[in-house]
């Protein structure tokens, strides 16, 4: 299958500034460091990790809200990595982002009819009457009643919120959505309404998502592959089944022992460190139980250990 | 406009400021309407000076050049003159109506120049943020340390005392808090992610500023804008008292300015603005409290 | 008091409702609820956002700040109705007997105290102690809890601790009378996953140890699967279904705790997902307050609110389907 979207080595650091007339740097953090992947056209790729890890600034990194500081991000044989502010009206039409929180994610003094409708004005996508019909065919799409359009965000309920936030994404007809922890904020009962909105979609429409999320079960559900980040790279990345069958990265393991039902559960000593300066070597080093000399000094590469099952550690 | 419904709701619900609200609609109707049914304020009648208001008396000794000796009159006040009237016999409430234009002029349209000038360097450089951010808000920081009064005397001096230019310098000097308000509630917007959004779907910086930032900050400015029209209705009246405002109209500085030698005999003279003064303040200040209350969010 | 099974409760709770009266109306927070912690068990009530699980957690240590009030019930610990006694002798009890950890780490510790200190300060509120004494104890608690090198992080202040280093430091403070309940309020909501994981162990460990009592907070089924003796389920101020933990996520029999755990667990195509949203309190339906999102609703269940059904030892749930009447 041909890649929809392709990121090689992709790095964003964000620079630690002191004083503001007269700025030092007082080095990075390195919030995306060195992130290749591919998302073919409607799949499903998950990406998961810890706050701080990275994966939200890659999200919107890929879409161009954040400028990349090296590496190619390249959707369907087009180089968007450096496209200049007026080309990138089209790239917006292209690849959308849902919100975490979907009631931060909505103007408080808008209605959310006219939110959703913003994407079409700026797109100049028809006229007045034309906009309204296809605000309220988008709210049906995403299963709300059209009468809503009238109301603020605040009068609405989280998960109805959100549904909007997807309806606003869908606007201009997106081929891929970069979907930043798009249920976390949600209750649990609810959460499950907005997962199955979001594979119905995809299946409808022939999306590509990017689904960010820290929840295990989420991304099991969502997923066709996964992708597991820790300090600013991938280090593991792997067809979903494949992935939840034998993890082989410690961390993921470590991830996967704590979902429900599982048996022996790995407890990782220690914290995150610092992505202003990770460990050398593996990054993962410092926490790993199954750590050796050489993971101390040298840093593996992400490999192919079987037919897409991609790991960076040393031990395979 | 339902949400500006619901404001009004739960401003209806401040009885101080439904009360300042009064107030101001009350002297904004004198001030429109005051010259239809008054004399003209400017008007000098020696014959009729320092009436008081009615029911009031005023023990003048005059020297009587016939009788060569001072007799003593009694002024009563007359229902002509309802206030009374000045030192030089103008009518105190055709000048106190002129008062009342000149300072909600003064009070409206310095705040309106002050508040345009501080949302657009605050939101500028909250938005744009750093070079950006630090050369706007330097240029404030140096701009608040100016003895504001100072600075107003001195453009007066300078440039000599009409009211449009009176109205300009109050404006110009007076944007610095607006400027610092609007800054900090961009700030914490800016990383809202509906701002991410609107730029996730490619609108313009121009879009955000003006479909998002600003109606968002719309509350808190027109917040302080009640507040800080008090302040510019004071300065006004500051200059005119020490003598800088324009001479050509009166306004309650003005006529404060010359009631104070009076103060003994004619306090009306002086009475009469201060009052208007003092309630003018309280009602805008009332008002904007009030708004302020009303507007918190989730104060439900 | 003797608990629903016959075994010492050291907590009992029962028909315990506290309502807020707000300007819009009143909302029924929690409404009617009775459950028993037993000694060195932990109890995990679960519920999603507005179930009451919180406002019950502020209930048992009358912490509710107008406009709420309780407005009836037994809280019964150590041979006392918590409802009854004056509020001088509940402070004795506040952090002294009963000790809570809040969901926010960051925002429950003094910025400008350093950790010992406040621990320290707990301590001694309660218990009459020499202050190098109280130190040493200190650090005791410290390295109990796991946090490294506890002679100098006594010293240090909260901003100098990490999300998951200042739970553990709440911990300590809460252990720090050596509390007969603790009550934990999310508590590892606000961590990451993996130091979630250390959280949790850290409770079964004190459980393990002092065989301490815990009522455990939740909306995450997967933390209740781990640590939970017994479960609670709430929802909208509700108990409706309470068991053995076992019970409960194998058999399943209330809609909605079948709904929940249908949502996390399936593993199908389609996920199984609860229709509706969570009903405003303020204007709470009829009956069952349930039914509007219940798949298997009947008429009754919309007119009369059911009564518990037991269905086995200690497994009892609120449905018509079960009975409940």
């Amino acid at each position: 299958m041909t890649p929809l979207v392709e990121i090689k080595d992709l790095k964003k650091y964000h620079p630690l500034r002191q004083g503001y007339i007269f700025s030092k740097r007082r080095g990075e953090v390195r919030a995306v460091d060195g992130v290749s992947f591919s998302i073919s056209e409607g799949e499903t790729l998950g990406l998961v990790g810890e706050s701080g890890c990275g994966k939200s600034t890659l999200g919107r990194t890929i879409l161009r809200l954040e400028e990349p500081d090296s590496g190619s991000i390249v959707f369907r044989s087009e180089d968007i990595t450096h496209i200049k502010a007026k080309d990138m009206k089209w790239w917006r039409k292209e690849a959308q982002m849902v919100f975490q929180d979907p009631k931060n994610s909505l103007d408080p003094r808008m209605t959310v009819g006219n939110s959703i409708e913003e994407a079409l004005i700026i797109h100049d996508m028809g006229d007045q009457k034309k906009r309204e019909r296809r605000v309220k065919e988008l709210m049906i799409k995403v299963g709300l009643e059209p009468d809503l359009m009238a109301r603020y965000p605040h009068e609405l309920s989280g998960g109805q919120q959100q549904r909007i936030g997807i309806a606003r994404a869908l606007a201009v007809n997106p081929k891929l959505i970069v979907a930043d922890e798009p249920v976390s904020a949600l209750d649990v009962s609810v959460q499950a309404q907005i997962l199955n909105l979001l594979a119905d979609l995809k299946k409808e429409l022939g999306l590509s998502y990017l689904f960010i999320a820290h929840n295990l079960w989420v991304i099991r559900y969502i997923s066709d592959r996964v992708a597991i980040m820790y300090l600013g790279k991938i280090v593991e990345l792997a067809d979903k089944k494949e992935l939840f069958r034998s993890p082989l990265h410690p961390y993921t393991e470590a991830l996967l022992s704590a979902l429900p039902g599982k048996k022996d559960r790995i407890i990782l000593k220690g914290e995150v460190p610092s992505p202003v300066d990770p460990p050398s070597g593996c990054r993962f080093h410092p926490r790993c139980p199954r750590r050796f000399d050489r993971c101390e000094r040298e840093e593996p590469e992400l490999k192919d250990i079987c037919k897409g099952h991609f790991v960076m550690c040393h031990l395979y | 406009m339902r949400l500006a419904a619901y404001y009004w709701e739960r401003t209806k619900r401040q009885r101080p400021a439904m009360a300042g609200l009064a107030f101001i609609i009350f002297l904004i109707i004198l001030a429109v309407s005051g010259p239809f049914f008054t004399v003209s304020p400017t008007q000098v009648n020696f014959d009729e000076k320092n009436i008081p208001p009615p029911g009031f008396t005023l023990e003048q000794s005059i020297y009587n050049a016939s009788s060569g000796g001072f007799v003593t009159t009694v002024q009563r006040g007359t229902w002509e003159h309802p206030l009374g009237t000045d030192g030089m016999g103008r009518d105190m409430l055709a000048m106190l109506i002129s008062g009342a234009r000149v300072s909600l002029l003064v009070g409206l349209l310095a705040t309106g120049i002050a508040i345009i000038i501080g949302a657009l360097i605050g939101i500028t450089s909250a938005y744009f943020g750093g070079a950006m951010d630090s050369v706007l808000m330097r240029a404030t920081d140096i701009f608040m340390t100016f003895p504001f009064l100072l600075l107003l005397i001195l453009i007066v001096y300078l440039f000599g005392s009409s009211l449009t230019l009176i109205i300009m310098a109050i404006g110009l000097t007076g944007w610095t808090g607006t400027a610092r308000l609007v800054r900090s509630e961009t700030l914490s917007l800016r990383t809202r992610e509906f701002i991410m959004a609107s730029k996730a779907l490619g609108a313009s910086h121009l879009r955000i500023i003006f479909y998002h930032l600003l109606p968002n900050t719309l509350s808190s400015i027109i917040v302080l804008a009640t507040l800080s029209i008090p302040g510019a209705i004071l300065a006004e009246a500051a200059l005119s008292f020490i003598g800088l405002g324009d001479p050509q109209v009166a306004s309650w500085g003005n006529i404060l300015n010359a009631g104070q030698g009076s103060l003994q005999t004619a306090w009306w003279v002086a009475v009469e603005p201060g009052m208007m003064l003092f309630f003018t303040v309280l009602a805008f200040n009332f008002m904007g409290e009030g708004m302020r209350e009303a507007f918190e969010p989730g104060g439900d | 008091m003797d608990s629903e099974n016959g075994d010492k409760a050291i907590l009992s709770v029962s028909g315990l409702r506290t309502y807020f009266f707000t300007k819009n109306g009143t909302v029924k927070a929690v409404d009617d609820i009775s459950f028993d912690l037993r000694k060195g068990e932990i109890l995990c009530i679960v519920g999603e956002s507005g179930s009451g699980k919180t406002v019950t957690a502020l209930s048992l240590l009358r912490l509710i700040e107008p406009p709420g009030r309780i407005v009836e019930g037994k809280i019964m610990f150590e041979e006392k109705n918590l409802l009854d006694i004056p509020i001088s002798e509940m402070q004795k009890i506040r952090g002294n007997r009963i000790a809570m950890i809040f969901q926010d780490p960051h925002s429950s510790l003094n910025p400008v105290l350093t950790i010992g200190e406040q621990i320290t300060e707990a301590m001694t509120a309660h218990r009459n102690l020499a202050k190098s004494e109280a130190k040493a104890q200190t650090i005791e608690l410290l390295r109990l809890v796991e946090i490294p090198e506890p002679e100098r992080r006594f010293h240090e202040y909260p901003h100098q601790f990490s999300g998951g280093m200042k739970q553990r430091v709440m911990v300590a403070m809460a252990l720090a009378c050596e509390p007969s309940v603790l009550i934990a309020d999310e508590p590892t909501t606000a961590l990451d996953l993996t130091i979630q994981a250390q959280i949790l162990d850290l409770f079964m460990e004190l459980r393990k140890k002092f065989s301490m009592s815990i009522i455990y907070i939740t909306h995450d089924l997967g933390v209740v699967s781990e640590l939970a003796d017994r479960i609670a389920v709430m929802y909208g101020g509700r108990i409706m279904e309470k068991g053995r933990r076992d019970d409960v996520l194998k058999n399943p029999l209330h809609p909605y705790t079948r709904g929940l755990i249908d949502c996390l667990l399936s593993e199908s195509e389609k996920l199984a997902s609860i229709p509706g949203t969570i009903p405003n309190l303020i204007d709470l339906p009829e009956g069952c307050i349930f039914h509007p999102r219940c798949i298997s609703a009947m008429d009754i269940c919309r007119t009369e609110r059911p009564g518990s059904s037991k269905i086995e030892t200690e497994h009892y749930v609120y449905c018509f389907r079960y009975g409940g009447r």
